[in-house]
C-alpha cells in the first residue's frame, strides 16, 4: 500500500471516500502475490464515473461486471441528484455527474421507522453512493448499500481524480517507490498481466518496492523450476553477487517479510506464492 | 443512444461546446438583473444569462447551462456551493468548514476531463 501513503488526497479528513480504497481496486496487491485473487471480489470498491458504469460489460448475466478490463466488486459514484422517487420499498435517485445519467436504487425495509436524517438528500445536491451494478432488461442501475450528502464540494473533485488514478493504476500497475533504480524493475505495460491468476512469470509489481539485492534474489529463485526443495543459497550467492553479509541480510529481510521461506534446511529457499 | 452529458469546462473550453450543455464551476463576481459575471477555474470571465428569478445564492456556484457563444452561457440550473461569508482560515476548525472552492483543483480536473487519456471515463 506504499503508493497510497504518499497520496495527499487520502490524508484529507473531509473526503470520506478515501477510506474505501484500502485493499480495494487492486484486489490482492497488498502483498499476496500470485494467488488467484485477481478477481474484483465483493470487498473491492472502485471509484468510477457514470459513463464507466454505463459502458461496463458482463460476459453473462451472473458474471462480474468489467470496467477497463478489471473486474468490479462494487462501485462508488458521485453525482448531482436530478430527481428522487420515494416508494414503499425503495428510493430511487436519478444521478447526473456530467458523464451520463444513472439511477441509484436504495432498498428500504418498509417496517423500519424512517428517522429524520441529519443531512437530508435534496434535489440538486451532490451525493456519493456506493453499491453494485445491476441490469434489468436494457436498463442499468446501481443497487446502493449507502448514500450520503457530499458536504465539502472538493470531494467531487477528489472522486474524479480518484477514479482517474485508479484507472491508471489498473492499466500500468502501482507507481514506483521513489528510491527504485529505473533499470531494475520495468513495470509491465499491461496491468492485466500483473494480476492474471495463471501468471507464473515474474510479476514485477509485487516486488518492485524491494531493494535491488532482494529483488535480484527473488527473481533468481523464481527463474528456477519451482520445486519443493527450493534453491540452494550458494547458487543464489553465485548468481546475485555481493558479499556474504549482504546476501545474508537480504535473505533475512525477505524471510521477515514473508516473501521467501526455507525448505529442506536453512540453505534452501523458495518464494512464497 | 445519446447520453445526457454536460462536460466540465472553464472559460477557454466554452468555445468547443457552443450550443451544448456544460458544467461550469465558477465564482460570482457581479450580479445584474439579467446576468452574472463569473470567473471560471482558469481565471477567465464568463457571462451567465439568468432568468428573472435567479437561483444564484452563493459566491461559488456550479452552473449547468447551454453555451450561447464563447464567453456566454445560458443558465439552466445552478448548484450553490456555499458562501464565503463566515469562516476564514483562522477561525475555521477544519478545512471542511471553509466554503471556498479551490479553483486550482477544479481547473486541473477540467483539463484532465478533456484529455484523450481519459476519454473512456468522460
Amino acid at each position: 500500500m506504499s503508493q497510497f501513503s504518499q497520496n495527499p488526497y487520502y490524508d484529507k479528513a473531509g473526503g470520506g471516500g478515501g477510506g474505501f480504497m484500502d485493499g480495494s481496486p487492486l484486489g490482492g496487491s497488498n502483498g499476496t502475490p500470485g494467488s488467484s485473487t485477481r478477481r474484483g471480489g465483493s470487498a473491492s470498491v472502485r471509484p468510477v464515473t457514470i459513463k464507466q458504469v454505463l459502458s461496463a460489460t458482463q460476459t453473462h448475466s451472473e458474471a462480474d461486471w468489467v470496467i477497463d478490463d478489471a473486474e468490479i466488486g462494487s462501485v462508488t459514484v458521485i453525482g448531482q441528484v436530478i430527481s428522487i422517487q420515494k416508494q414503499a420499498t425503495n428510493i430511487v435517485y436519478s444521478l447526473d455527474d456530467g458523464t451520463g445519467r444513472l439511477e441509484a436504487r436504495h432498498w428500504v425495509d418498509p417496517s423500519a421507522m424512517e428517522e429524520d436524517e441529519e443531512d437530508p438528500i435534496t434535489e440538486d445536491s451532490y451525493i456519493r453512493v456506493m453499491g453494485t451494478i445491476k441490469s434489468f432488461g436494457n436498463k442499468r442501475y446501481i443497487n446502493t448499500s449507502q448514500q450520503r450528502l457530499v458536504k465539502d464540494h472538493h470531494e467531487l473533485y477528489f472522486h474524479l481524480l480518484d477514479a482517474m488514478a485508479t484507472k491508471l493504476i489498473l492499466e500500468r500497475g502501482p507507481p514506483h517507490a521513489p528510491r527504485q533504480q529505473p533499470g531494475s524493475s520495468p513495470i509491465k505495460a499491461e496491468g492485466a498481466s500483473a494480476y492474471s491468476a495463471q501468471s507464473t512469470a515474474v510479476t514485477n509489481d509485487q516486488f518492485s518496492h524491494l531493494p535491488q539485492m532482494q529483488q535480484a534474489i527473488i527473481r533468481f529463485i523464481l527463474s528456477h523450476p519451482q520445486t519443493d526443495d527450493g534453491v540452494n543459497v550458494g547458487a543464489i550467492a553465485r548468481a546475485v553477487g555481493g558479499s556474504a553479509n549482504e546476501i545474508s541480510a537480504a535473505l533475512d529481510s525477505l524471510l521477515d517479510g514473508g516473501h521467501i521461506y526455507t525448505t529442506l534446511d536453512e540453505s534452501h529457499y523458495a518464494v512464497s506464492q | 443512444m445519446a447520453e445526457i452529458v454536460s462536460p466540465r469546462v472553464n472559460s477557454a473550453r466554452l468555445a468547443d461546446h457552443v450550443g451544448q450543455h456544460v458544467r461550469l464551476t465558477c465564482k460570482v463576481l457581479r450580479l445584474t438583473g439579467s446576468a452574472a459575471i463569473v470567473e471560471a477555474s482558469d481565471g477567465g470571465q464568463v457571462e451567465v444569462r439568468v432568468p428573472i428569478k435567479s437561483p444564484i445564492k452563493d459566491v461559488y456556484i456550479e452552473v449547468v447551462g447551454q453555451v450561447v457563444e464563447p464567453g456566454v452561457v445560458k443558465l439552466l440550473n445552478c448548484i450553490n456551493l456555499g458562501d464565503t461569508l463566515g469562516k476564514s482560515y483562522d477561525n475555521s476548525n477544519s478545512y471542511c468548514d471553509l466554503k471556498i472552492v479551490d479553483m486550482n483543483i477544479v481547473d486541473f480536473v477540467v483539463e484532465k476531463w478533456h484529455s484523450p487519456q481519459f476519454s473512456s471515463m468522460f
